[in-house]
């Protein structure tokens, strides 16, 4: 298994399409965390204080370092049918059901290792813009934990439903469009269709929201833990289903 | 005992039959020619040996055993499918490394590969900036990665040069006369006549003929290959092997 989850990450490091949306998240991660801090201060708005940092480390890495690694695996999983190289993954491993443990194991790495250094990226910057306002850095109050441990988590199963999700369409125009609609279009509407505005906390950008930025006061969003469990459940259903339907399927060789 | 064996093979696609009741078996040392009309079923054929499609009905086995159970498959057999399986952004050298790391096949394989295949100063090149005989070639180079003792290779010689062609018809020949088994399928009847020692000649998914290239001619009288390809496959010919074909051995 160590040596398909290697191979895996081999083709994540040889595709540019899909690396550089990781950079970019970092590089965001860095940029936020500025932006955040530039216009503030002590006596300012958004008021500054040892408090502040733990939404710093949770907003800025969090969202974007999700995006970039859902996308990256799309890119990586559908792309392997789009441009064939399919053949020579299963010529290598005809176990369909290893091939796709490992697929599901190297995006849940990825999605640990780059959310981690967005949170190191994160604290860094915050350290320094915080010091630079003569805020006081706080390091061991309760958040800064959680803030570091769910970013990495969440991106963890945001790798795992980009992997499903391109295995399971295929396509990756079709897996990058659903993903864009699920979360700017159809997460939105789903409780005016359903007529249940309760059921947007389970669904999955809600979920996230939750994670990154905590439970609402109004309680229309699930606690941090449930939340992930939530998270876990669909990165399991995409993945499974995925893995069912590359497990049956045919691969594509020629088009005569 | 066969490296490959085909046994009553059938495959389906709703009302299609795309290959039927198809039986041959092949043995080490020789060059074999897999021949048909397009449609043929040739491709299915080496789908299904390959795992890469699922049987209807029937096996096709390497030394025995389903290419799904094999373990270590690259090392027991050599594929060339299709050029086109290389992402365009990767390296040549990238490319096989990807395609040896499950196998824990070592870099200095892959440079060897490469040298041999002709590709060692383009392997740093992307893929998809290759010619279509560069392509042809790094498939080539995937399918020795192993040193497999069986390799199956769909029409090997598409896209190479002249001198390309030459060159594939020297290096399957050293690999049939090292004792490996070598499974060719291909429309150049005139460049296959040149390299085979056996036909597998299939029409409509079936078995049309089966044996040594020498044996098959001489029976039908045929001048050539073509000849004998042109006649077997015509509208007119008689079915040569009514249902249920039996397994043959070719040596």
């Amino acid at each position: 298994m160590r040596s398909l989850v290697s191979a895996e990450l081999l083709k994540l490091r040889s595709t540019r399409s899909a690396w550089i949306p990781l950079a970019a998240a970092l590089a965001l991660a860095v940029v936020a965390v500025l932006a955040s801090t530039t216009a503030a201060g002590p006596d300012a708005t958004p008021h500054l204080s040892p408090a502040t940092l733990p939404g710093l480390l949770r907003g800025s890495g969090g969202q974007f370092v999700d995006g970039a690694v859902l996308l990256c695996w799309i890119v990586l999983s559908a792309g392997e049918f789009r441009h064939r190289t399919a053949v020579t993954t299963f010529l290598a491993e005809p176990n369909r059901l290893r091939v796709v443990s490992a697929k599901l194991i190297a995006a849940a790495l990825t999605g640990a290792a780059v959310g981690l250094l967005a949170e190191a990226l994160s604290a860094a910057t915050s350290a320094a813009a915080l010091s630079a306002h003569h805020v006081p850095l706080a390091w061991s109050q309760p958040g800064v934990l959680g803030a570091v441990t769910a970013v990495p988590l969440l991106a963890a199963l945001f790798g795992m439903l980009g992997a499903g999700l391109g295995l399971l369409l295929r396509h990756t125009a079709a897996a990058l469009g659903l993903a864009l609609m699920w979360v700017f279009v159809i997460e939105g509407i789903i409780p005016a269709l359903t007529h249940e505005p309760g059921i947007i906390r389970w669904l999955p950008e809600a979920a996230a929201n939750a994670v990154l930025h905590g439970a609402s006061p109004a309680a229309t969003t699930l606690s941090a833990g449930a939340a992930l469990a939530v998270l876990a459940g669909y990165a399991a259903v995409l993945a499974g289903a995925g893995a069912a339907l590359t497990v049956r399927r045919e691969i594509g060789t020629t088009t005569g | 005992m066969s490296t490959i064996a085909v046994e009553a093979l059938t495959k389906r696609y709703g009302t299609v039959t795309a290959v039927s009741d198809l039986s041959f078996e092949l043995a080490p040392g020789r060059i074999t020619g897999f021949l048909g009309p397009n449609g043929a079923g040739k491709s299915t054929t080496i789908r299904l040996l390959l795992g890469l499609a699922a049987p209807t009905s029937g096996r096709a086995t390497i030394n025995g055993r389903p290419y799904r159970e094999l373990r270590d498959p690259l090392r027991r057999i050599g594929a060339l499918t299709c050029p086109d399986v290389f992402h365009p952004g990767r390296s040549g050298r990238t490319a096989l490394r990807i395609a040896a790391r499950p196998a824990r096949i070592p870099g200095q394989r892959v440079e060897e590969v490469l040298e041999l295949v002709g590709l060692g100063g383009a392997a740093h090149r992307r893929a998809g900036g290759y010619s279509q005989g560069m392509r042809q070639r790094l498939a080539l180079a995937a399918a020795l990665l192993g040193d497999p003792e069986t390799l199956v290779l769909d029409e090997p010689a598409n896209g190479l040069d002249p001198e390309g062609v030459h060159w594939l018809r020297g290096l399957l020949r050293g690999l049939a006369d090292q004792g490996r088994t070598v499974f060719v399928s291909s429309h150049l009847l005139a460049e296959l006549a040149q390299t085979v020692d056996d036909v597998v000649l299939i029409n409509h998914g079936r078995l049309v003929a089966a044996g040594p290239m020498g044996d098959l001619l001489g029976r039908a009288g045929a001048a050539s290959l073509k000849s004998f390809f042109l006649d077997a496959t015509s509208p007119d010919a008689p079915p040569a092997h009514p249902a249920p074909t039996r397994a043959r051995s070719l040596s």
